[in-house]
This record gives structure tokens, C-alpha cells and sequence, in this order.
């Protein structure tokens, strides 16, 4: 006998996702996932993100790292509320994760809520956190031809923000290359270039994401 | 549970275990599954042989235990903006496959799909 499901296979991490997504939803939360490879500057984008933000929007984090808490006492080095999740080995965060290190944070207390997802290209691609939106980081270092190689994850990508531009001059980055490629896989999305510790090209990101975030509270 | 994360088929083998558990208790079967039909997009990011080891690792002991996975691996589509082509691709592409145009948005190919349970009379 066969018995026809038709369902994702991550039917289970959807739901929770949904579930995720809701509790935001009510509590006038959004929420964006930040992935990208370790070390193409996600850690630093979020500092520049809550220099040009906090003002305006209340912030909080969820850290995601294989070990360690080295990022989530840079944000509280900047006061900003941060739940790290230690994954133990685990390459991705899933929406299990995100419910549980959400539930430790106030979110009365939040408008925009960062995750930080662990370093990874590949794995992160599959799981929604039930985030409102997606940005992938990429460094000018490591090469434009990460998009071809990593489809998965900038297909399915609200934004691409290309970090570490200030290198370009001693690379072989082409930022019409990767742009073109964005394009062919995500024709919506935006391409942002940012210099992050200079807070080049950040501010104008951090007023995308506020626009973001009106058009899904208004709407 | 440490393991369950240190590849991504893991953790997708073990959310596929779980959704087979889940189909046999709504339909009220508890017979041995012969075989699972999937789904797996070219662009999915997942490695079917990673996902056969995964499952023969975590499947014993649960009611999918000893199924064959028979995988599909649905193309994604390179629709060209110039010569309207709808082409399937079984990898990325940067220029349509018709007319060489590189003005094209490539579709689909990310499905990862748990799409038939068959189970022994």
C-alpha cells in the first residue's frame, strides 16, 4: 500500500517556524536572519546595524555559534539584549532553537530582532527561523563566484549584502559578476555594498530594513 | 542530542523519520515501510548520498527502519527574459541553455519533498 504525503520534509521545522513567526507577529517583533560564511562580517554589520537603529528601533540578538560567547558579549558590550545559542556541533540554527532562545528575551521590550545564524553557506539554506527576513552576507575576500557555488542559500535570500568592500582594490572581486549572478537567482532581492567597520553603505541597509519592517507592521 | 547536527542530511534525515512516523500514525498503518519516495531539487543543497547515510544511521529502531529511498532530483528552470525559453537545468546556468542570453532567473529546484510512504500489506 502507499500512502501519498506530498510534504516538506522539514514539515515539522516549518510549523515551528510559522509558530515563530506569529509570536512576532503579535508582539510587533521583526525578525531578520543574518547568514553568511564565519568571518564575512555578520557580527560586525550587526554593530553598524544598532549604531544607525537603535534610536529608533528597540534591539535585541540571538547569537548562533558552534561554541563560545565571543559575539554575544560584543553586543552586550553595546547594551544591546543577546541570548546566545551554543548548537554543539550543529552546522545551522533550526526554528526549535529560535522558539527556545526567543522565549528568554522580552519581546515587548524588542522591535527588531537580529539572529546571527552559525557560520555556513550551506546548511542554513534549508531552515526557516520564521524570520520576516532574509539578508546573506558576503565578503569581497571570498570571491564572486560563492552565488554559482552556494545557489541554495542566495536563492532563497531577501538581500545580498556584499561586506568588506573597502578590500576590493587587492582582490579580483567583481561586484557586476555577483550582482548578475544575485539576479539570475533572486530578481528581487537587493545587493548592498557595505564597508562595515568604516559604517560605509550601512546606513542606507539599516533604512531598507526599517522600511521592511513598516511595510509588514502597517500591513 | 549531539550528532543530530553535524551535517544538515542528518538533521534532515532525522525531520524525515519523524514525518514518516507521523504520516503512518495519521493514517493509522504500523506496517514495515518498504519504501519512501523523495524529492530532493537540484538546488536543495542536499547531497542524496549524505542523506542515504544519514537515514541508514538513524532510521534503525524507528518504523522507517530498512525502507529504500528512492530519490528524485526535480531540475530547476532558466526562464530567459529574451527568448521566453523555460529550459530545465540540472545546474546553475549564467547564460539561457537556448539563446545565450545571460537576462534569465532560474526557478524552482529547491524542493525537498517526502512525497509517497509504501508499506507492506
Amino acid at each position: 500500500m502507499k500512502l501519498v504525503a506530498a510534504k516538506s520534509i522539514l514539515k515539522a521545522n516549518d510549523q515551528l517556524a510559522a509558530e515563530n513567526r506569529q509570536r512576532f507577529d503579535a508582539a510587533g517583533v521583526y525578525c531578520v536572519n543574518v547568514v553568511g560564511s564565519p568571518g564575512c562580517g555578520k557580527t560586525t554589520l550587526l554593530e553598524a546595524l544598532f549604531d544607525h537603529l537603535r534610536e529608533r528601533l528597540r534591539p535585541a540578538v540571538i547569537e548562533g555559534d558552534i561554541a563560545g560567547s565571543i559575539d554575544a558579549e560584543r553586543m552586550e558590550a553595546l547594551g544591546v539584549p543577546v541570548v546566545q545559542i551554543n548548537t554543539e556541533g550543529a552546522c545551522h540554527l533550526d526554528a526549535n532553537m529560535t522558539a527556545s532562545a526567543a522565549a528568554q528575551l522580552d519581546l515587548t521590550d524588542v522591535d527588531l530582532l537580529m539572529v546571527e545564524n552559525v557560520g555556513n553557506l550551506v546548511c542554513t539554506a534549508g531552515f526557516d527561523l520564521g524570520e520576516h527576513l532574509r539578508i546573506v552576507v558576503l565578503g569581497a575576500t571570498e570571491g564572486d563566484d560563492k552565488a554559482v557555488k552556494y545557489p541554495a542559500i542566495f536563492q532563497g535570500s531577501d538581500a545580498l549584502v556584499i561586506s568588506k568592500i573597502d578590500m576590493l582594490p587587492y582582490t579580483n572581486f567583481s561586484i557586476p559578476r555577483i550582482t548578475a549572478d544575485m539576479k539570475r537567482l533572486a530578481p528581487e532581492s537587493p545587493v548592498f555594498q557595505v564597508a562595515a567597520l568604516k559604517r560605509e553603505g550601512t546606513e542606507e541597509l539599516a533604512e531598507w530594513i526599517a522600511e521592511k519592517k513598516k511595510i509588514v507592521s502597517h500591513g | 542530542m549531539l550528532y543530530n547536527y553535524y551535517m544538515h542530511e542528518l538533521a534532515i534525515a532525522e525531520a524525515l523519520i519523524e514525518q514518516v512516523g507521523t504520516e503512518l500514525d495519521r493514517a493509522g498503518q504500523s506496517g514495515a515501510v518498504k519504501r519512501l519516495e523523495l524529492a530532493v531539487g537540484r538546488l536543495s543543497g542536499v547531497h542524496c548520498d549524505s542523506l542515504r547515510f544519514a537515514f541508514g544511521l538513524l532510521s534503525p529502531g524507528t518504523p522507517a527502519e530498512g525502507a529504500e529511498l528512492s530519490i528524485r532530483q526535480p531540475p530547476a528552470i532558466s526562464r530567459c527574459r529574451q527568448c521566453a525559453a523555460a529550459t530545465e537545468i540540472t545546474e546553475i546556468v549564467l547564460d539561457c541553455p537556448q539563446c545565450g542570453s545571460p537576462e534569465i532567473v532560474i526557478e524552482e529546484g529547491r524542493e525537498l519533498l517526502l512525497e509517497s510512504i509504501e508499506i507492506e500489506d
